[in-house]
């Protein structure tokens, strides 16, 4: 029996290590896959030091958990001193309101409070952004108070109630014995509710997931996009420093605390100097963190006037330096000084279009697809632009103008332009196989297909293979296109967006459908991907366009931000990263003549004979998509 | 006089928890209670019936999870509580230092274990056995709640079992126990609080997680609600539905950690955690 647990505890802390491991050996590893170790190499950690932003990420966390956890504890100490003197039917009904935070599972906690904030802030004091730092930091003492709570309380019940009146009737006043007597005695719980409070604090997603606007982020919400996308080795790295800090930390207060207690065994008196020297010890480590962050902090966020540009484009769609190309937004930066610009990404356009409808926020620039783009000025969410501030419009090519989704040019202006067409990898599927869309129906290939994660893209798809027009608004074929997906999906491995890159790279799944600028780029890392058009059913030809919503607030720096990408050069090196296709010839002096004469970034007249957009469709087809759309993919059968 | 004064103390966090936990529930049932254009309607509540699959689907994951959590961690708090004082630190801490590192990341970690180009099964292939279809599973998806939330199991086993009274276990061996008997019928109904407050602790987050889902399972049949939730609020731009499906399972958590509590007797405040 005995040693029956000694092996089962053993295992079991193996298993909750293993992960752990592979996190920290893929810190060291050359190659960016996980499961593959390449080589050793200590770059990650030169590159996470030179990264900036990945660092003032860890700064914001670090700030949020700080100053959350710190405000927590010192309110939640005096709150229970309140409490435990409360008449007990009271205090009943006080911890039972303590209770909900800790019960309530974390989304319902995150949902509720941004609801809150943006009903408050957005509907009824009209501000533009109400999810900001100071509603996150609102949030994370929400959830840190029950824990200082409810580690205090006990000591408080413990206390003898006379040590304090003892205390008064030797002259403290109650202020005094407070400070003197109570606090000293409920001490341990205040710095175990402190450091669990910091903990969950610092590494929180769920609730700040929800909470969090586009101003302030925190590391796990990043990391949340992050693992939408490739993760970059560097985070790994990160994460082996934080668990060595923590480690070392942990084990450092275990030892304080194991002599403290052999002193106390020793004398009784010492107990109180020893345990008044390990809180103030810690206190004082405490404080100097603070304080360096603090300072970290007031450094990296200078109080200068800087105007802060808050982009918010598809992820992947920008060029960020990687492998000799260049930087874009930091060229742009370094072209207008005092523009900060502050970029986050999104997944699809409905995501997107989520997250602007939501309210709450402050974004300058987006960059929709047609349709979406065409739904924003119906629905009156986009501004005018002024083209005065846009001279490089000018080199935007003919055929880019006067577009179905903005007729009169008012409010956009063209990014990139692509098609969607199917991905597979040669060593897994027969070439016979690939003859059109149904090649996602394949049963051979079960579970190795991927489809799109969003409505638009993926009831398209099901449109050119049953042969309906794209922008059918007739509920009969929108529920065809719907059971066609149902059928689909016990064949998909899962209904995703950017991940499609990891996934096809390292062969975890054989066929999918995407953009063909991204197969352009995945192709590049696995020579074994080939890329398909279904020229005879027909696939999504679309532009994707720079634009400025109504909840900008630099809409000067917002125009010249969509200027500086229209120059050619930019769109040049730009596009020759990421694959896609410019709609300004101008820009292909600039580009790898490979890139220009690739048929699939800039397919011929005859592919693109069957090629059609998608248009705007009236609000009650869209919501009845996304309704048919949530339906087939996910929920009931 | 001194009593009521000291009781004020607690007068602002009533008022802080009353607007930053109350309010906004009120607010989640504005929502389910409305549509896009803020009028009252009953349709999201109606549409519930739809996802009672889901949500039953969900509480099934989330048992299993609690279950074998209880399974794996009862030996393990048993055995740390009858260590030395040192060593139950030091593997106390040993338990509670996952909990605090990114597990979006150890969740990740377990995606490249588990991958059918994983390390597990590029390991089993260059032995020469048949790659095993691990991801994508119902197994996966309850092998990554216990992973996560194994320690919440631990902690509170851990503190329970380390107060049971010795001379209890003593006397029960005096009078004639063998020492099945005396975990049967002493140490198991008196670790019976730990036990009911870590499978809330493990319950709770499982059953409303939305990440593991999506990440170990597949869209076949480890869909979960708070997969619905996220996609209801992230990108489906439905809060009004979303906020009726968020009382739902919020009703189900409360109604769950009520049986618990009904079950536990008055557990004290602060039992749960520490």
């Amino acid at each position: 029996m005995k040693h029956a647990n000694r092996i089962i505890t053993a295992l079991i802390l193996i298993f909750l290590y293993i992960p752990m491991a592979v996190l920290i050996v893929a810190s060291f590893n050359t190659g960016t896959d996980i499961t593959e170790f390449e080589g050793f190499t200590l770059q990650q950690y030169v590159r996470l030091f030179q990264d900036d932003k990945l660092l003032g990420l860890l700064g914001n966390s670090l700030l949020i958990s700080i100053l959350a956890s710190g405000i927590a504890t010192v309110f939640g100490t005096l709150a229970a001193v309140g409490i435990n003197s409360l008449n007990p039917k009271l205090r009943k009904l006080v911890m039972s309101l303590t209770d909900i935070p800790m019960t309530n599972p974390d989304i319902v906690t995150g949902i509720s409070l941004s609801l809150l904030f943006v009903f408050v802030g957005t509907t009824m004091l009209g501000q533009k952004e109400s999810l900001t730092f100071w509603t996150l930091l609102i949030a994370h003492i929400t959830f840190n108070l029950p824990y200082v709570i409810l580690n205090v309380m006990p000591k408080l019940k413990q206390m003898d109630a006379s040590l304090t009146d003892a205390a008064m009737d030797l002259g403290c006043t109650p202020v005094q014995a407070f400070f003197k007597v109570t606090l000293h005695e409920i001490m341990p719980g205040v710095i175990s509710g402190a450091i669990m409070a910091f903990t969950m604090s610092l590494d929180d997603f769920v609730i700040s997931y929800f909470v969090t606007g586009n101003s302030f982020i925190t590391l796990p919400v990043e990391i949340y996009s992050y693992v939408k996308k490739p993760v970059a080795p560097k985070v790994y790295a990160l994460f082996t420093l934080l668990f060595l800090l923590i480690f070392v930390l942990m084990a450092a207060m275990n030892l304080m605390q194991l002599r403290a207690d052999q002193k106390r065994k020793e004398t009784r008196v010492r107990v109180e100097t020893e345990g008044m020297k390990v809180f103030k010890r810690l206190v004082a480590v405490t404080a100097a963190a603070a304080l360096v962050i603090g300072c970290g902090w007031l450094i990296l966020h200078p109080a200068e006037e800087k105007v802060t540009l808050n982009v918010y484009n598809w992820g992947q769609y920008i060029s960020e330096g990687q492998d000799d190309t260049i930087d874009v937004i930091a060229e742009f930066e370094n072209a207008y000084p005092w523009i900060d610009v502050r970029y986050s990404t999104y997944s699809d356009n409905e995501t997107m279009y989520t997250k602007l409808s939501g309210g709450g926020i402050t974004v300058d620039v987006i960059i929709p697809s047609d349709y979406m783009v065409a739904r924003l000025i119906a629905e009156g969410m986009l501004l005018e632009l002024d083209f005065s501030n846009i001279p490089n419009y000018a080199y935007v090519d003919e055929a880019f103008r006067n577009t179905a989704y903005d007729p009169e040019n008012k409010y956009s202006v063209p990014y990139t332009w692509g098609t969607v067409g199917i991905i597979y990898n040669t060593k897994y599927v027969d070439e016979a196989d690939v003859t059109g869309w149904e090649l996602l129906w394949n049963k051979k290939y079960d579970d190795k297909i991927l489809m799109f994660g969003n409505s638009r893209d993926a009831f398209g798809i099901a449109q050119y293979l049953l042969g309906y027009d794209v922008n059918t608004t007739d509920p009969a074929e929108l529920r065809a296109c719907a059971n066609k997906l149902k059928e689909q999906r016990p064949m998909v491995q899962q209904y995703i967006m950017d991940e499609i890159f990891a996934a096809m790279e390292n062969e975890e799944a054989w066929i999918a459908t995407y953009y063909a600028g991204d197969c352009l780029t995945m192709m590049e890392n696995n020579p074994d991907l080939a890329f398909y058009f279904p020229q005879e059913q027909g696939f999504n030809m679309f532009i994707d366009a720079m634009c400025i919503p109504t909840c900008c607030q630099e809409k000067e720096a917002a125009e010249l931000f969509i200027n500086f990408l229209c120059d050619p050069w930019i769109s040049g090196q730009n596009m020759n990263a990421l694959g896609y296709s410019t709609p300004i010839s101008a820009a292909k002096d600039y580009m790898d003549p490979e890139m220009v004469e690739s048929e699939l970034a800039y397919p011929s007249e005859e592919i693109l004979v069957n090629a059609t957009s998608y248009a705007y469709l009236p609000e009650e087809i869209t919501q009845l998509v996304e309704a048919l759309f949530q339906e087939a993919t996910k929920l009931i059968d | 006089m001194k009593k009521t004064n000291a009781a004020l103390l607690s007068t602002p966090y009533i008022v802080w928890m009353v607007v930053f936990t109350l309010v906004p529930l009120g607010v989640v049932c504005f929502y389910a209670l409305t549509d896009a254009a803020g009028n009252f309607t009953w349709a999201n509540l109606l549409e519930l019936r739809a996802y009672l699959p889901v949500l039953w689907q969900s509480i099934l994951y989330s048992l299993a999870a609690a279950f074998i959590c209880l399974l794996l961690g009862y030996p393990v708090a048993y055995y740390i509580s009858h260590r030395s004082p040192t060593a139950q630190k030091f593997l106390y801490m040993l338990i509670m230092l996952p909990m605090c590192m990114s597990f979006l990341l150890r969740t990740l970690a377990w995606v490249g274990l588990l991958q059918d180009t994983g390390i597990i099964n590029d390991l089993l292939a260059s032995l020469g056995l048949a790659r095993l279809k691990l991801i994508r599973t119902p197994g996966a998806v309850i092998l990554g709640m216990v992973y996560n939330y194994l320690p919440y199991m631990i902690l509170p086993l851990y503190s329970t079992i380390c107060k049971i009274d010795h001379r209890l276990i003593e006397a029960a061996e005096d009078l004639g126990c063998t020492p099945v008997q005396v975990f049967s019928k002493v140490i198991l109904p008196l670790s019976v609080p730990g036990i009911l407050s870590g499978v809330t602790m493990v319950f709770v987050p499982a059953v409303s997680t939305f990440y593991i889902s999506q990440k170990l399972g597949n869209p076949r049949d480890t869909v979960l609600i708070g997969d619905i939730i996220e996609r209801l609020f992230k990108q489906a731009d439905n809060p009004n539905l979303g906020a009726a499906l968020s009382l739902v399972l919020m009703a189900l958590v409360f109604v769950c950690t009520g049986i618990m509590n009904r079950f536990g007797g008055d557990t004290q405040e602060g039992d749960v955690i520490v």
